[in-house]
């Protein structure tokens, strides 16, 4: 068992650099054998700790594969002649000069980023406020305005909060269309009587319940299916059957689905 | 008019402009040329640092700009939080080195270099403003060029892309540093890890 020390690298190269520095060794003759060594170890720790190993770093570890099988090769042909081939490595060589002389950039530029940061500058002014055609502004004063939007949002936090801890419930209310439903059933069921306007008004106690029921007689009585009579005021009001009461085109034109599915069902 | 009038011109339009004002706007106010401005706006700039102020003239590739001197830093932080840059990535530091001495530059350029994918790094580096498209290359499936802005410049306090340092300088400036810092632990933000054979 061994220990192997792991940093974050910003690519292949940048590990393939770091591995080499570590080693001591000189770029123009790197010992591809170790490296090679080294770098897919890494790679391994790398996915033993479940970090994902970026396909572009397999792509270099076959490349010094390659670059190390081809210097195991002999570099003798078959004839017994000696080739001069260019070293393996060179191509490899010139891409790692050239990344570690933008990593060196990079750590000048950093620098620069740093020293820059205590250099501080203005944001340009607006002076459109000086020139000849000045917007035209609101005539009110910038504190009355802002105690004014203050107050606003802070009555509406108060609203919202008091809604977060409630839920409004709402009763189902009666409809004009429901009632005129009703008090056409009723009156259809008890043709020439006379209906006191008490008994179709469901629960006498809701005011509610009792206007819905007056209003929905007097839009009935305009359109004649009722006839509404009062003998004195604040007397008894009866309703009775109106000329109209058996045209249910008047009706649906109050309420389409009511009447044609309520009143159409019944006949 | 004489140059001190006009200087005295441009001091309160850098006052007033904020952001880096170019030359040739500054010329224009005044029907001069451009490369006079930028004369008047250096000898500025020059008197400006002879008196030691605590404003500072910056050139950005022909414009000009108003800004604090660095060694005052200190004392603007102790009076006030100024909003402050969140400072770029190791990776993004990279591809902006890349882009700023390759461009124009491909993603595919880029990601020859560094061996890995660029596309959200430069995703961010767009967004920051830093890195811009500036053409297509005539290469198969014209891929987008990249090139680095005025807003590069600005942060990293280049004056032009010609005040880039050179490479090689670079490279002498971190051996010797290197140098120094060999006898230091490198090792601070390593983690450990044990790998059984």
């Amino acid at each position: 068992m061994y220990k192997v020390k792991l940093q974050s690298f910003e690519g292949p190269f940048d590990l393939l650099v770091y591995l080499i520095e570590s080693a001591e060794m000189s770029i123009y003759d790197i010992r591809i054998s170790e490296i090679t060594s080294q770098y897919l170890d890494y790679i391994k720790a790398m996915e033993d700790q479940n970090i994902e190993v970026a396909q572009e770093f397999m792509v270099l570890a076959a490349s010094l594969i390659e670059i190390k099988s081809r210097m195991i090769l002999p570099r003798i042909t078959e004839e017994g002649e000696t080739v001069i081939e260019e070293d393996p490595r060179t191509e490899l060589v010139q891409k790692i000069l050239e990344y570690k002389r933008f990593k060196e950039i990079s750590e000048d530029f950093r620098e620069r980023e740093e020293r820059m940061s205590h250099i501080y500058s203005k944001p340009q002014e607006d002076i459109s406020e000086y020139l000849n055609n000045p917007d035209e502004y609101l005539s009110l004063d910038i504190k009355a305005f802002a105690s004014a939007f203050s107050l606003f949002i802070q009555r509406k936090q108060r609203i919202e909060a008091v809604r977060k801890h409630y839920t409004r419930v709402e009763r189902e209310r009666a409809t004009m269309e429901h009632r005129i439903s009703s008090i056409l059933k009723t009156v259809r069921k008890r043709l020439g009587e006379r209906v006191n306007f008490r008994d179709l008004v469901e629960n006498k106690k809701d005011k509610y319940d009792v206007i819905v029921t007056f209003s929905s007689l007097l839009e009935m009585a305009k359109e004649r299916v009722v006839k509404v009579e009062q003998k004195y005021n604040y007397g008894n009001i009866e309703v009775s059957a109106g000329d109209n009461v058996e045209n249910d085109d008047i009706l649906r034109r109050y309420s389409p689905e009511e009447f044609s599915e309520e009143v159409l069902n019944e006949q | 008019m004489n140059n001190k009038v006009i200087k005295s011109a441009f001091e309160s339009m850098l006052f007033i402009w904020g952001e880096p004002l170019p030359a040739k706007d500054a010329a224009d106010v005044f029907g001069i040329d451009k490369e006079t401005a930028v004369s008047l706006f250096r000898e500025l700039m020059e008197e400006y640092q002879q008196e030691g102020r605590g404003i500072v003239i910056r050139e950005i590739n022909g414009a000009f700009q108003f800004t604090t001197k660095e060694e005052n830093a200190d004392y603007i932080e102790k009076l006030c939080t100024p909003v402050k840059m969140k400072r770029l990535s190791q990776s993004a530091l990279e591809v902006l080195a890349i882009v700023a001495y390759k461009q124009p530059v491909t993603k595919g350029e880029i990601e020859a270099i560094r061996g890995i994918k660029c596309d959200r790094v430069m995703e961010g580096l767009m967004g920051k403003g830093l890195v811009e498209a500036v053409g297509r290359s005539q290469a198969i499936g014209r891929p987008i060029l990249y090139g680095t802005t005025d807003m590069f410049l600005k942060n990293f306090g280049f004056t032009s892309l010609k005040d880039l340092p050179e490479i090689e300088d670079i490279e002498t400036a971190i051996n010797t540093e290197d140098a120094e810092m060999a006898e230091e632990d490198k090792d601070l933000d390593q983690m450990e890890l044990d790998i059984e054979l």
